[in-house]
């Protein structure tokens, strides 16, 4: 039982992994299976079942997909971006309304900013509202947060913010879009010293030039259990809590940080709020585990101002896995989004790890959260890596789960058996 | 003292933690194929790997009379693997089983050996079950990441009676099994074959008897152990069917059961006799739960009670399954009525609150 020349190790080759996870389904999504963060699922005024994915870079906008039979999906229509220079990233629906990010390659470009769709029909997705973010110093919207059908949270840049550092050009924006056509800004937040003219002095950053990710906003998390807190991923500023008691207004009330001595990129926060406990994840984004060790971290959270972290869900070192090709760590995880098509768990924290696969946790002892369940799909035909990439996460009220490959596997349909 | 709960409240944590899909949870499967030498053991698993059923299993196998099953699946390394090499793998290599199992895990996490999703035990024909199972049994040991879900005795139907009569290993192995398999029934006369049904049945009553012609057996009998509880077949086993006093009995109960005079009880049991409960096995209906809670005892060492997400079917009721030396299915039953009766003329402690509170 050793390491030799013959083992896949040396050859940077894997054996396919479906440990407590059955694989139910893949779709390829034609060809455009390069996925990115948005995973949200509509049930469509017909019954359908619809599961809208967005894609991780141009020429397609979003895909929507039957998952009613999760053994069966069957696409119902694929979306081209209207530029090349663009991305969408992320999305939610709320009801029979989509909310779309669109982010630039560069700034200064157009169309940045988010859409919103009436899908009721969702083979004829429906523009009803655009709102521009774009502006000299910004790329637009990033990642966006809509599951209460009344305000969109989000990550974007702003005509009139003029970052300290480009690398600092997103932020935390707040939209009411109770007039779901005209959607209106009703708040905002940003690190101190990351725009210009602030009294603050400019954060300290990253080592470049990989690290330097930026002082800029991720996930932007709000749930009804608690709709004064916003649970707010600021990159390589760590996290927040933000109180929006005031949306006009919104206050740090907390923050972590783990970087340094770690790498930086904090990207969700997702509380469980019977547990008082906060589930934090980093993003690996740089290939062949340069960024090791990228995590999911868990936070005792039963004082919000004084925030501990406990543990962090284990991973195999870095070893197997650096020569794989692509990245290697943590990323998204199911956000136990608050709507009913969604499963809600404080038990099983699932995220995706790119080469790493799709790891399932138990967390019933916080302080030892133990791996149940791997799926680590074969390399996807025609992908620019050579190594799956798990890139996101969403599990239905149903307990099927549905991850996406970031270059090419498109749709992964997964059974949990633990 | 605070619990976990009290310090991380959750609704959808039982008073046992996470509620499981299914009494293995995520815990690796194993399945231990025991049996007396010459009995059929390596022919019936050789048989197993075939089926699609055995495909991604880790077999560990001992030397000891036995032939070293090369090719398997674990083809990387598959002497280190599969090979103890070094005597009775039950007794004197307990230690060496553990290192085996954790090294087999901790390369497959690695990518250094293939993604196996099963590991099954092939003992000496010389082996008692017992240690093994006793290995298994606690979180301390390989309870925590390991289950066993199926213990298979495989008995020769030619000589199978006579081995049964001269060697109390052989019979150990029998009472022990969730499941009992007669291999090479086709070399012996109905009339011999029924002979050892019977024999088989009397040592132990609630394991199914099935027959395998040339290793050639349904593979799901090597992963499922078969329904709970008492079988067609079984009859309380009178101390007469044993020279070593071995008896096997089910206690069942359609109410609720309160848990901590239940704790309380089998506690007790251990301290005092718990190198006669050979092995004590079953679902419980616990007052407060919303599905069965596993109990698993092999000797001294209790697992963990684990609860599972809901019943598999519309009976709820408790049905343990105690297989003791010297210990009559009369005075555990009286036992536990005895303790349950005090307990309830006490106030509730800690734990019931807490049970029931849920």
């Amino acid at each position: 039982m050793s390491v030799t020349d013959t083992s896949p190790l040396a050859k940077g080759s894997y054996e396919p992994v479906a440990w407590n996870f059955k694989l139910l389904a893949q779709h390829e999504l034609q060809g455009f299976g390069g996925m990115g963060e948005g995973m949200s699922i509509q049930i469509a005024p017909d019954g359908r079942r619809i599961l809208w994915l967005a894609h991780e870079s141009a020429p397609k906008n979003f895909t929507g997909v039957d998952v009613s039979d999760p053994r069966k999906p069957k696409m119902v229509v694929q979306i081209d971006l209207p530029q090349a220079h663009m991305r969408s990233n992320s999305l939610e629906v709320t009801d029979n309304v989509m909310a779309v990010a669109y982010q630039t390659q560069k700034v200064g470009l157009k169309p940045a900013g988010f859409e919103l769709f009436d899908i009721s029909v969702p083979e004829k997705p429906k523009s009803i509202a655009f709102f521009d973010c774009s502006g000299p110093h910004s790329r637009g919207v990033h990642q966006l947060w809509f599951c209460d059908g009344e305000y969109i949270h989000l990550s974007a840049g702003a005509p009139d913010f003029t970052p300290t550092h480009p690398n600092d050009d997103q932020f935390y924006r707040i939209f009411d879009v109770r007039n779901i056509t005209k959607p209106v800004e009703v708040g905002q937040w940003w690190l101190p010293g990351t725009r210009a003219g602030d009294s603050a002095p400019p954060p300290e950053r990253h080592p470049k030039p990989l690290l330097d990710r930026g002082n800029r906003a991720h996930n932007t998390n709000v749930y009804p259990d608690r709709p004064d807190r916003c649970y707010l991923g600021y990159i390589d500023a760590g996290m927040f809590i933000m109180d929006i008691s005031d949306k006009s207004k919104p206050k740090p009330i907390s923050r972590w940080d783990n970087s340094p001595p770690y790498t930086g990129f904090t990207h969700t926060v997702l509380p469980l709020f019977d547990r008082n406990l906060l589930i934090v994840t980093d993003e690996s984004t740089i290939d062949n585990a340069a960024d090791w060790p990228k995590l999911i971290w868990i936070l005792d959270a039963r004082d919000e101002k004084h925030l501990m972290p406990i543990a962090t869900c284990p991973l195999p070192s870095p070893e197997g896995y650096a020569n794989r090709g692509g990245r290697f760590g943590a990323h998204n995880i199911h956000e136990n989004t608050p709507r009913p098509t969604a499963w809600h768990s404080d038990q099983i924290v699932i995220g995706t790890f790119f080469n790493g696969g799709l790891r399932a946790y138990d967390i019933s002892n916080p302080f030892q959260p133990k791996e149940v369940g791997t799926f680590i799909a074969p390399a996807p035909a025609m992908s620019a890596c050579k190594s799956i990439q798990m890139n996101d996460v969403f599990v239905d009220e149903r307990e099927i789960v549905y991850t996406v490959d970031r270059f090419s596997g498109g749709l992964y349909i997964l059974e949990m058996d633990f | 003292m605070n619990s976990m709960l009290d310090l991380f409240p959750s609704r959808a944590a039982g008073p046992f933690g996470r509620r499981l899909k299914h009494a293995r949870g995520e815990r690796i499967p194993v399945t231990i194929v025991t049996g007396f030498l010459g009995a059929g053991k390596t022919t019936l698993v050789r048989r197993f790997l075939e089926t699609p059923q055995g495909r991604g299993t880790a077999v560990v196998i001992n030397e000891f009379g036995a032939i070293g099953i090369d090719d398997a699946l674990v083809r990387a390394s598959t002497d280190e693997v599969t090979l103890m090499g070094n005597g009775c793998l039950c007794c004197t290599t307990r230690s060496d089983l553990q290192i085996t199992l954790r090294r087999l895990v901790s390369e497959r996490e690695q990518g250094t050996l293939p993604p196996f999703s099963r590991i099954l035990i092939e003992t000496s024909g010389l082996a008692d079950p017992g240690p093994i199972l006793q290995t298994f049994a606690t979180d301390r040991a390989l309870g925590g990441e390991f289950f066993v879900e199926v213990v298979a005795a495989v008995i020769d139907a030619s000589c199978g009676l006579a081995t049964l009569d001269w060697s109390a290993e052989a019979r150990k192995q029998v009472i022990l099994a969730d499941r009992l398999v007669i291999s090479k029934p086709d070399l012996c006369a109905p009339e011999a074959i029924a002979q050892l049904t019977a024999r088989l049945a009397a040592l132990n009553g609630y394991a199914p008897i099935d027959a395998a012609i040339g290793g050639v057996l349904d593979p799901q009998c090597l992963i499922e152990a078969g329904p709970q509880g008492p079988q067609p077949h079984a009859g309380l086993i009178g101390e007469a069917g044993h020279s070593e006093g071995i008896v096997s009995f089910v206690l069942s109960e359609p109410q609720p059961l309160a848990w901590p005079p239940f704790e309380r009880a089998m506690e007790t049991l251990i301290a005092l006799r718990g190198s006669d409960l050979l092995r004590v096995k079953g679902f419980l209906n616990v007052a407060g739960c919303r599905g069965p809670v596993l109990v698993q005892i092999v000797q001294h060492l209790a697992h963990p009670p684990l609860e599972l997400a809901s019943w598999p079917d519309a009976d709820h009721s408790s049905r343990l399954v105690f297989i003791t030396r010297n210990i009559s299915q009369e005075r555990v039953e009286a036992f536990l009525l005895a303790v349950r009766a005090l307990a309830a003329e006490a106030p509730l402690n800690r734990v019931a609150e807490r049970v029931n509170r849920r």
